[in-house]
């Protein structure tokens, strides 16, 4: 404290201690699940030479044709985290969205429904425009999301009110939409292109297109909030908006922009998860507000505002949908997956309080000092 | 009979009280005095339970005390009288006093018995105040008021002021000093936390001056003068800073206000700051001061009239418009108004030029790290380094930040409002040299401050608010604290 500033003027990266843990308790219970999972015997196939998959079987002494199988780790294996990665990226991708509303200091509880209802008018687009190519289709999905993402902010803007109550309300108005379009029945059948461009795989069976969607969401959110200007006005708003607006930041603007963001995002993962699965109705999505938020918080982003990092969100994702696959894994009852991924969202930011609990008294200790 | 010993209290980045030793004799009205940031309010808070030392121990006649919370505070009959907000302001005052222990019937409550203690609690004190009015309609006068009644109702015999008078009007600090010798009489120990000299020599028996968390001295008022106290206080005989912009000619007119007003804040507003100049804004609190700067600032969506910068007007209630035309505005709560606390002291430092830095929406990094050091080294701003959490500064060093915030966007026009409030000597002393040499190399200075020395210390010319208007100009040649103090409190000049 005593000596003026005098370090050099190059700003110090530093990995915050918040991703240092996360990326820790990652890697631990990753080995714990590879050690304690098990292995399980898997169908061994082979390409054929006409290009296609075959079974492998193996002919005894006795003439007798039997199915080889290969022992894999139940964990650690390419099928498993591919299928990891993929249920991680959809929600991955909405908590970068949903962490920027979350650091400027509001929040958005309809992303579900804005999921489910740019899937369904986005399939609706897939399934009427057989031969337009899929651009078509494209543009309605993340046109319809965006469009979602600027009511919520121009209602939170424009009419003062609360951000839980605006998206309370759109939460139901946008799902409800979506069942009015499709009457509650499911939208598919639409052509194969856009279908095989999402599930493109690797010749080894492995999906890789949700993952590279979800690091390019988790860069573009990063740089968004780390090096454009507007990215520091978020935090700035999230911390202090009365001292932000002091300072002449135009605080409507750039809350507007965060909600266009949180659906922009959720624009992205209801377009994948559509090429995924082929299929959308407006039951898609349920319950995914609440996933999406505790994984930004797991993250580390602070529901005062002011704190968070889209690398934290993904690296919480991703934490979340181990623990939820790590049940199965290890043969835990089902019934008790929710109890144990709420009782670790809450341990999250208890540690996480106690960090910077600790914290505030180094400073004061430093402070004694002087 | 309450016995100091050795209190010590740590704040994130300050040390607001260091080993603080002093008696004070029941039944006496005993002043605490100290400038801002001396740990006066902190150590009465700590009597009080609000705080917890972090060493040291509270003797009350001859027993170890250590109150937790304002609670257990209240049980040990110690009880405080806050500056604001220490009741829900949403009930009236019957319920307000009544809060911490409901007259019961049968599970509810029983309103009519209520309200009768709540009269005989404010009978005890001789206050006329409606008991069903709520609390926010009441003036900060009868709020202090309540409180004392609520001190007195549930047995205190030890009360704390913290500066009682600050906002109160003539007749309700004529009022409140009647009161205090009242309760004096009764035996009851009074602490007085405030930094106003003649009330202290009016009402209080012992006298304690901290100066930046220490003890300085504890003496009898009678055997000390309000000079000795004022030393005591600062540490050194006040020294007259001569300001160096006052030697030269000033530039050009820089704003023009013209007629500028808002309903129930402040009317018919016109002045005009030449380059180079440091004009002074003195008031009582709510003369509608910051309220001004905050319209000249864009803030105010009620406002009307006209400000010009450099000739040209602006349009009135944008702040785009105040920024692009180079006015700043350093507001008088830094932690509500000025800094983002969450943020570090370089992303403080550029939050208001972070226009300036971005190329295609993108923030320059090292640009931006090196006009923070700069500023940050031209304010001589006391960090380990421009990348450490603002939190842990010092209130000195955050203002600072929250100045050179404005100087990093090179305004012409600046603004400061209480510039100095909860800043320590020396950092004072650096913040008036700078405005100086701000001046000095032609920039437009408006020093809005309740202390009178500051303004009379810094400005060219002192415009003297009062309850929304300016009430009068005064030239340098005739700054006296008295001429001041009269213009102020409405008295013929």
């Amino acid at each position: 404290m005593s000596s003026a500033a005098s370090v050099s003027p190059q700003p110090k990266r530093q990995i915050r201690l918040q991703e240092g843990g996360l990326v820790l308790a990652i890697v631990f219970f990753g080995v714990l699940l590879s050690i304690f999972g098990g292995s399980v015997k898997t169908p061994q196939f082979e390409i054929g030479p006409d290009g296609a998959r075959h079974r492998v079987f193996i002919t005894s002494a006795t003439g007798e044709r039997t199915p080889a199988f290969v022992e894999k780790n139940k964990f650690l294996n390419a099928q498993n985290l591919a299928q990891l990665a993929k249920d991680t990226s959809f929600i991955a991708i909405m908590a970068v969205g949903a962490t920027i509303v979350i650091i400027s200091g509001g929040i958005d509880l309809s992303v579900g429904a804005i999921y489910a209802l740019a899937s369904v008018l986005g399939a609706l687009v897939f399934h009427s425009s057989t031969g337009g190519g899929i651009w078509p289709g494209v543009f309605a999905c993340i046109g319809v999301a965006v469009g979602c993402g600027l009511v919520n902010g121009g209602m939170i803007v424009a009419l003062g009110v609360h951000p839980f109550i605006i998206t309370l309300g759109t939460m139901a108005v946008f799902r409800g939409v979506a069942f009015v379009v499709t009457k509650g029945q499911s939208v598919g059948d639409f052509p194969p292109h856009f279908r095989d461009l999402v599930r493109y795989e690797t010749s080894g069976g492995l999906s890789l297109v949700p993952l590279a969607v979800m690091v390019a969401v988790a860069i573009a959110g990063s740089i968004f909030l780390g090096r454009l200007a507007i990215g520091r006005r978020v935090y700035a708003i999230g911390g202090n908006e009365l001292a932000s607006r002091f300072s002449g930041i135009r605080v409507e603007r750039v809350k507007l922009g965060v909600y266009v963001c949180a659906g922009f995002a959720a624009g992205i993962a209801s377009l994948i998860a559509l090429g995924y699965y082929g299929a959308a109705t407006s039951g898609d999505g349920q319950g995914y507000e609440l996933n999406v938020i505790a994984a930004s918080v797991v993250g580390g982003a602070s529901l005062s505002g002011g704190r968070g990092t889209a690398l934290g969100a993904v690296l919480g994702a991703l934490l979340i949908q181990m623990i939820s696959s790590g049940i199965v894994i290890l043969g835990i009852d089902q019934n008790y997956s929710q109890i144990i991924i709420g009782t670790v969202v809450i341990l999250a930011v208890v540690l996480d309080q106690l960090n910077n609990w600790l914290a505030k008294r180094r400073l004061a200790a430093r402070a004694g000092r002087k | 009979m309450i016995k100091f010993q050795n209190i010590t209290k740590r704040f994130p980045g300050v040390l607001a009280l260091d080993g603080v030793s002093f008696e004070i004799a029941g039944g006496s009205c005993h002043a605490l005095i100290g400038e801002n940031g001396a740990g006066k309010s902190t150590l009465g808070k700590i009597l009080a339970g609000v705080y917890t030392a972090d060493d040291g121990a509270i003797l009350l006649e001859d027993k170890l005390i250590a109150p937790a919370n304002p609670l257990q505070a209240r049980h040990l009959g110690i009880a405080m009288v806050h500056q604001e907000l220490a009741f829900c302001p949403n009930l009236t005052v019957a319920e307000n006093l009544c809060l911490g222990d409901l007259p019961r019937r049968g599970g509810f409550v029983d309103r009519a018995k209520m309200r009768d203690k709540a009269r005989a609690m404010l009978a005890e004190i001789e206050a006329d105040i409606d008991i069903n009015a709520p609390i926010s309609t009441l003036s900060t006068g009868h709020e202090q008021l309540v409180q004392i009644a609520a001190a007195i109702g549930t047995g205190a015999r030890i009360i704390v002021m913290d500066e009682p008078t600050s906002s109160l009007s003539a007749g309700e600090t004529e009022h409140l000093f009647q009161l205090i010798a009242k309760l004096k009489q009764r035996g009851l120990t009074l602490i007085y936390v405030s930094h106003r000299m003649e009330e202290l020599f009016l009402l209080c028996d012992h006298i304690t001056v901290l100066r930046d968390g220490r003890h300085v001295a504890t003496e009898r008022i009678a055997d000390t003068n309000p000079e000795r106290v004022v030393q005591q206080m600062v540490g050194r005989a006040m020294k007259q800073y001569t300001s160096g912009h006052l030697q030269r000619e000033p530039g050009g007119e820089a704003l023009r206000v013209a007629n500028l007003s808002s309903p129930g804040k402040f009317s018919d507003i016109t002045f005009s700051v030449r380059a180079g100049e440091i004009v002074g804004f003195a008031g009582l609190v709510g003369a509608g001061r910051s309220e001004m700067a905050q319209a000249i600032f864009g803030l105010d969506p009620a406002a009307t009239g006209s400000v010009s910068v450099q000739e040209k007007e602006l349009p009135l209630r944008s702040i785009k418009a105040a920024l692009r035309a180079g006015i700043g505005l350093l507001p008088e709560d830094r932690k509500r108004l000025g800094l983002v606390l969450s943020m570090k002291c370089r992303e403080n430092t550029s939050l208001a030029a972070l226009n300036k830095l971005t190329r295609a929406g993108f923030v320059q990094m090292r640009r931006e790290a090196r006009l923070a050091q700069t500023y940050g080294d031209r304010l001589r701003v006391k960090t380990p380094s421009m990348e450490a959490a603002i939190a842990g500064l010092s209130g000195g060093n955050q203002q600072k930040i929250a100045l050179a915030k404005w100087l990093a966007r090179e305004c012409d026009v600046l603004i400061v409002d209480e510039p100095t409030r909860g800043v320590d000597v020396g950092a004072k002393a650096e913040i008036h040299e700078l405005l100086d040499e701000l001046a000095c190399e032609g920039k437009a200075i408006i020093v809005i401050s309740s202390e009178l020395p500051e303004v009379m210390n810094l400005s060219r010319r002192i415009l003297v608010m009062r309850e929304g208007r300016i009430v009068r100009e005064i030239p340098r040649a005739e700054f006296f604290e008295e001429n001041l103090m009269r213009a102020m409190a409405g008295m013929a000049g």
